[in-house]
C-alpha cells in the first residue's frame, strides 16, 4: 500500500513540467561584427610635402566616419532590438 | 503533472465520468436491488474516482491552458524575429549606403586636392617653399594615429 501511495505522489507531482519556451538572442549582421582598423594610417618617409600630409589626414577623417558610422548602427541595433526584446515579453 | 504526459486525455474523461456515475449510483439509486447489495463499496470507489479523475481533470486543463500560452508566446516570439531580421537587412542596407557614401567622398576630396594643387598659385607657391613637412610634425601627427593601437598593447 505504502509504495502505492509513493507511485501515486511520483505521477501526479506537477514539477515535473518543463517550459518548452526557450527565448532566442538577437542576431546580429555581419556587418556590424567587423571591427574599426586598429590604427589610422601613419605618414612615413624624409620628403613629404603638405599635400602627402593632407591626403593622409583626409583618409584618416574617412576612417573615422566609416567607424562612426558602425558605431551608430550598433547604437540602433541595440536599441531596435530592445524595443523588440521588450515587446515581446 | 507528470501523468498527462502519458496517459491519454480519453482515459482521464473516463476515470472522472465513471467516477460521477458511481457516487450518483451509490447515493442516489440505492434503491436499486442491485446497487443496494453493493452501496458502500460504490460509494466509496465512487468518491475515490470522482476526486482522482476531478483532480486530474483540473491539472488537464491546467496543462492545456498553459500550452495555449505557450503557443501564443511561441507565435508573437516568431513574429518578433522576423521582425527583428528585417530591421537588421534595414541597418545593414542603411551602413553600406553609409560606409559608400564615405568613402566616395573621401576619394572625392583627394581628387579634388590632386587637381587643384597643380593650378592653384598659393599652393605652389607654399610646397615651392616648404618641399617637405618637419619630421617632428609628422612624429606628433603618427603618434596620435597609433594611440589605440599602443593601449591594446
Amino acid at each position: 500500500m505504502k509504495y502505492l501511495i509513493i507511485l501515486s505522489a511520483l505521477f501526479l507531482a506537477s514539477c515535473s513540467t518543463p517550459v518548452p519556451l526557450t527565448a532566442k538572442f538577437p542576431e546580429v549582421p555581419e556587418t556590424l561584427l567587423k571591427g574599426c582598423p586598429k590604427q589610422l594610417e601613419t605618414i612615413e618617409g624624409d620628403n613629404v610635402t603638405i599635400v602627402d600630409f593632407v591626403k593622409t589626414v583626409v583618409r584618416n577623417y574617412g576612417t573615422y566616419h566609416e567607424c562612426a558610422s558602425k558605431n551608430d548602427s550598433w547604437i540602433e541595433w541595440y536599441q531596435i532590438q530592445k524595443k523588440l526584446w521588450d515587446e515581446s515579453e | 503533472m507528470f501523468i498527462l504526459h502519458f496517459l491519454p486525455d480519453f482515459i482521464i474523461h473516463l476515470v472522472f465520468f465513471v467516477g460521477v456515475l458511481a457516487t450518483i449510483a451509490g447515493f442516489v439509486l440505492g434503491f436499486i436491488p442491485l446497487i443496494k447489495s453493493y452501496q458502500l463499496p460504490i460509494q466509496i470507489i465512487g468518491i475515490l474516482l470522482l476526486s482522482f479523475g476531478l483532480f486530474i481533470e483540473g491539472g488537464l486543463a491546467n496543462e492545456a491552458a498553459w500550452q495555449l500560452k505557450v503557443k501564443e508566446v511561441e507565435a508573437k516570439l516568431a513574429e518578433k524575429e522576423a521582425e527583428s531580421q528585417q530591421e537588421n537587412v534595414k541597418i545593414v542596407e542603411k551602413l553600406v549606403t553609409k560606409t559608400e557614401f564615405v568613402k566616395g567622398k573621401t576619394q572625392e576630396v583627394i581628387k579634388y586636392l590632386d587637381k587643384e594643387v597643380v593650378k592653384d598659385n598659393e599652393v605652389i607657391k607654399y610646397v615651392e617653399m616648404c618641399p617637405a613637412i618637419p619630421q617632428i610634425i609628422l612624429k606628433s601627427v603618427n603618434d596620435a594615429a597609433t594611440i589605440s593601437h599602443e593601449a591594446t598593447k
